[in-house]
């Protein structure tokens, strides 16, 4: 089999693949379209400026996660006063960490791959904004994203033990938000 | 292996970096455990929903103008 030849990069391809990439990450990440716009187009700035060091679409895909967050992070430290609030560190006590002390109700949800309804879409998205700025960063990159826990500390100058403890507690949250949409109907 | 126990677990379990021992007695307990089996079965789920959301949803036409309009100038300027 011949292998493709790969595409030269262009800003048009740039664009094209992963403007809405940087995007959607970046949205996720700061809550709102303005601020995502203005991380996008700055991170947009900076690839088409160094086109000509990419060898191909995994170095550039790794790099621009990197440089995406970075942008993100810098953006959201811009606006401190404003959400200071919420990534202080005591936001590490607002989520639970303990087992349900009552009955888990079971959710209706599809056993292989799920296909989520706009309406369903809505319901996750919202809830992945309810989460505190430091676990919907992680909660972000690890189960939007699919990046490993140490690229993820890596990025966010955490331990990947500190990455595992947000996660979970981010997984915790979500899972308490998403329950009254999922659940099964009572009998 | 209390419930509280199984449930700090649940990242590595489902990460599948427990050794074999710990994952035998939590796989042990989820078994017992009508409500700790609900309660990780409800965990997966919310990993798995998460997962199916787009990662590349379509930018707004608006922005996306404003976006190429901002590359264009970049570029023009070299």
């Amino acid at each position: 089999m011949v292998a493709p030849v790969a595409e030269k990069l262009t800003p048009e391809v740039v664009f094209r693949d992963y403007a809405p990439r940087i995007y959607n990450l970046a949205r996720r990440m700061l809550g709102n379209d303005a601020d995502a716009e203005d991380v996008t187009q700055d991170v947009l700035l900076q690839v088409v400026r160094k086109l000509d060091t990419f060898r191909g679409d995994a170095q550039i895909s790794t790099w621009l996660h990197r440089v995406t967050v970075n942008a993100a992070l810098a953006h959201r430290e811009k606006r401190a006063t404003r959400q200071r609030r919420e990534t202080a560190d005591p936001a590490d006590e607002l989520l639970e960490t303990a087992a349900p002390e009552t009955a888990v109700r079971r959710w209706s949800v599809a056993p292989d791959e799920p296909v989520l309804a706009a309406e369903q879409q809505e319901v996750i998205e919202r809830a992945i904004n309810e989460l505190p700025v430091p676990f919907r960063d992680v909660y972000l990159l690890a189960d939007v994203e699919g990046l490993p826990n140490a690229d993820i500390g890596e990025m966010l100058g955490l331990s990947v033990a500190a990455v595992k403890s947000r996660l979970h507690r981010a997984r915790m949250r979500m899972r308490d938000l998403l329950a009254p949409h999922f659940e099964e109907l009572k009998p | 292996m209390t419930c509280d126990e199984l449930v700090a677990a649940l990242v590595d379990f489902l990460g599948g970096e427990l050794v074999i021992e710990v994952r035998e007695t939590v796989e042990v307990h989820i078994r017992g455990c009508a409500r700790c089996e609900a309660y990780v079965a409800t965990y997966t789920h919310t990993t798995r929903l998460t997962r199916a959301l787009p990662r590349c949803g379509a930018i707004p036409p608006d922005v996306e103008a404003r976006l190429r309009k901002a590359l264009e100038a970049e570029m023009g300027g070299e």
